[in-house]
């Protein structure tokens, strides 16, 4: 039976029940749980103490102790693995197969370039900020059914998710933010309402600025030149064939890049966005033209 | 003849007995306790019918269903969906007072935000007694959630 | 150009109708086609499974009932299952969410006195007792008793809360408790007037008018304004408990309109920033 049938005959019924009131709704049977009732304080528990011995005689000795040995945690000598992992710089993972989902579900639109601002959009990308996620890490899972020509902004990827992309025709970039603009991409329309001036994108910290240098790693900071010889190099190493910008029908979209100041696609610093009006107001002040200016 | 002579005088003559009832075995005794105490507990049969006191009835005020208060119940708690989308329902839960409005938790939790929030306030000097009342409560449940109660049920 | 030459068609429509009724003053003739203004819609979301609900428009201009056109309504909002379920878990939560109880007692510290011993542990053959406001005193503190400021809050999924609405709509609607009228003009302010039309056209006593401005035209507002039992309110601030507690649901037509477009945007779009748990901090 199909749904529209239940639909329909629930509705019918409905017509010849009483008129549906506060007094005669009620949930389905069985949905809610009661708790047993036992006796005593907790329902007759035994408040997380455990059954007899020395759980329940105060006795229960901390975690790791043992009886005056040296014990485990302190025998062993301290190795700071983890050292200032609080600290360090977060990119939580999309892999090419979500991607391509995502656009074959048509939450992204492949006409325009794609940024973490469109992929935050698409809803189905968890990214938080404020706990040091400094963007988009492209992994290569999906690597073979991957199959769109995209120009797509990431903030950390591999040399393997750079060939699938450029043997498809697209276009990849890294890129870096710092965390306010990625507040601003996470939600531009909240930004936006509070009538600030779009801020300058800062310049990458010095640990990673080798990275968005490097043409290798499709750096925004590389030289174009050194790019376009690395892509020549990648796909001879891949052994694809590299198949030509110039007479592609999407040529103006593939070449669209941010530039290293730009936070949003379209929207320069400085600039502010009136929600109310519809407007944008574009600043006329020489010492703030010469501020905005990367 | 004895037994005749009674038993014709028990056709003739039948006597009304009383049968006295009393709450308690000690009351049977011919002996009067607590001479002048008004038995408080009514163990006649029946209920008492018009003479005397009248029993207490409440007199019968039906509740308006339809003050305002009732009749908008429940005004705006969608407004997230059919408003503009700007504003949570929370929000609009005037009545209940700001420092517990969409709070959840235990007693501790909820003293801890109300400490919290009064302390900016003058409370701590207008209302002094209320506030080391409050604080006092604060340490008990500190120390009772701490260290005299385990977490969770037991294992076994 | 063309839907505006549609419009004005219609609304000559409309007032050709009227102008009809007042001249031959007949009541309860099934109208013809020419008198009423049949509306197609067309569709942001176009109903893909189940054919769009029709329904009435009516007037509150006079008191026998008039149709003014014919109005199309999306069936995913007024024509989805009724789930019972749902609808009480809703009402559950517009009662729970707001409950804060202040029943408060006093503990064995709070109560004033007791900290003097009332008499010495040993020698006089009476209890011990270290304190008059212990909890087993008449007058003393009480263990475990109610605490003030205790909260039922809590928040009903996003989806959970749409789908109460559209199912107590379409609840509504299949038991004629739901009419669209034009708009809530009355020709009079006087209170009798709504009381023999909510009468004559077999509404229940009890009818929740809903409009899509904020301020409803002065008339019906004098006329319900001594009428605990009709009750007049914005589309935002529209709810299951209400539906549910008034017996006739009146809304105009605009605001028809803008329920079903508000809850179709939330049914067709992603709602997983919402549908997060709640956070205190996010109000």
């Amino acid at each position: 039976m199909g749904s529209r049938q239940i639909t329909e005959k629930s509705l019918v019924m409905l017509r010849s029940l009483p008129r549906l009131s506060l007094a005669n709704i009620r949930d389905n049977p069985g949905s809610k749980h009661y708790p047993k009732r036992g006796r005593g304080q907790h329902s007759g528990d035994k408040h997380g103490a455990g059954n007899k011995g020395s759980g329940q005689r105060q006795n229960y000795m901390r975690l790791g102790y043992e009886t005056g040995n040296n014990p485990f945690y302190l025998r062993m000598p301290h190795e700071p693995y983890y050292r200032g992992h609080h600290h360090r710089r977060e990119y939580p993972p999309i892999s090419l197969l979500e991607i391509q989902k995502l656009i074959d579900t048509n939450r992204i639109d492949i006409t325009k370039p794609i940024d973490i601002a469109s992929i935050v959009k698409s809803g189905l990308y968890r990214f938080f900020p404020d706990q040091k996620h400094f963007g988009i890490n492209l992994t290569d899972e999906g690597v073979d059914l991957f199959a769109t020509k995209i120009n797509i902004e990431v903030q950390w990827a591999s040399e393997l998710v750079i060939a699938a992309i450029e043997k498809n025709g697209g276009v990849i970039t890294t890129a870096y933010y710092d965390p306010h603009s990625l507040f601003l991409l996470k939600n531009p329309k909240k930004f936006f309402e509070t009538g600030q001036a779009i801020p300058r994108r800062m310049i990458p910290p010095p640990d990673v600025i080798e990275y968005y240098t490097s043409a290798e790693k499709r750096g925004y900071l590389a030289d174009p030149e050194k790019i376009s010889q690395e892509r020549l190099r990648l796909s001879q190493k891949y052994g694809y064939e590299l198949p030509k910008l110039e007479t592609d029908q999407y040529f103006n979209m593939l070449c669209e890049r941010k530039d290293p100041r730009q936070i949003f696609y379209g929207l320069e610093p400085g600039w502010v966005v009136n929600l109310k009006d519809k407007c944008i107001l574009k600043p006329r002040d020489e010492e703030l033209l010469q501020f905005y200016a990367s | 003849m004895e037994l005749l002579k009674t038993a014709i005088l028990k056709t003739l003559w039948r006597p009304t007995v009383n049968i006295v009832r009393t709450t308690y075995h000690a009351d049977k005794s011919r002996l009067i306790r607590r001479y002048g105490y008004e038995e408080k507990i009514w163990n006649g049969g029946l209920m008492p019918r018009g003479e005397g006191k009248r029993l207490p009835i409440p007199e019968y005020r039906p509740a308006n269903p339809w003050t305002e208060r009732k009749a908008l119940f429940g005004q705006n708690d969608y407004i997230d969906i059919l408003g503009p989308g700007n504003l949570h329902p929370v929000k609009t839960l005037y009545s209940v007072p700001s420092w517990i409005r969409g709070v959840t938790g235990s007693e501790y939790h909820i003293l801890l935000r109300k400490r919290k929030m009064w302390a900016r306030t003058g409370t701590p000097l207008v209302r002094p007694t209320k506030w080391k009342e409050y604080e006092k409560r604060l340490a008990f449940l500190y120390r009772k959630l701490n260290r005299k109660t385990k977490t969770g049920r037991s294992s076994t | 150009m063309s839907s505006n030459l549609l419009n004005v068609f219609k609304r000559l429509n409309i007032t050709a109708a009227t102008q009809i009724r007042l001249c031959s003053s007949v009541s309860n003739v099934v109208p013809d086609n020419r008198e009423i203004s049949v509306t197609k819609k067309e569709w942001k979301f176009p109903p893909q499974y189940t054919k769009p609900r029709e329904v009435w428009i009516e007037n509150l201009d006079t008191i026998e009932e008039k149709k003014l056109g014919l109005f199309e309504l999306h069936p995913l909002v007024y024509a989805t299952v009724p789930r019972i379920d749902l609808i009480h878990r809703n009402v559950e939560w517009q009662k729970k969410y707001r409950w804060v109880s202040w029943a408060h007692t006093k503990t064995r510290a709070e109560v004033r006195g007791g900290g003097r011993k009332p008499w010495p542990q040993k020698g006089l053959g009476r209890a011990r007792h270290g304190s008059i406001r212990s909890p087993l005193w008449r007058g003393g503190g009480i263990v475990h008793g109610p605490r003030s400021g205790k909260t039922h809050f809590f928040m009903l999924p996003f989806d959970m809360r749409i789908h109460g609405l559209t199912s107590t709509l379409s609840a509504k609607f299949a038991q004629d408790d739901l009419h669209v009228v034009k708009d809530l003009e009355l020709p009079t302010e006087e209170p009798a007037y709504i009381i023999d039309l909510i009468e004559s056209r077999n509404w229940g006593p009890s009818v929740l008018l809903v409009d899509d401005t904020d301020y409803a035209p002065r008339n019906i507002t004098v006329a319900t304004d001594n009428l605990p039992h009709v009750n007049i309110m914005p589309v935002y601030g529209l709810n299951v408990y209400s539906m549910l507690k008034h017996d006739t649901l009146i809304l105009t037509h605009s605001a028809a309109q803008k329920i079903e477009e508000r809850l179709l945007i939330h049914l067709h779009s992603s709602i997983t920033e919402q549908q997060m748990k709640f956070k205190l901090s996010q109000v």
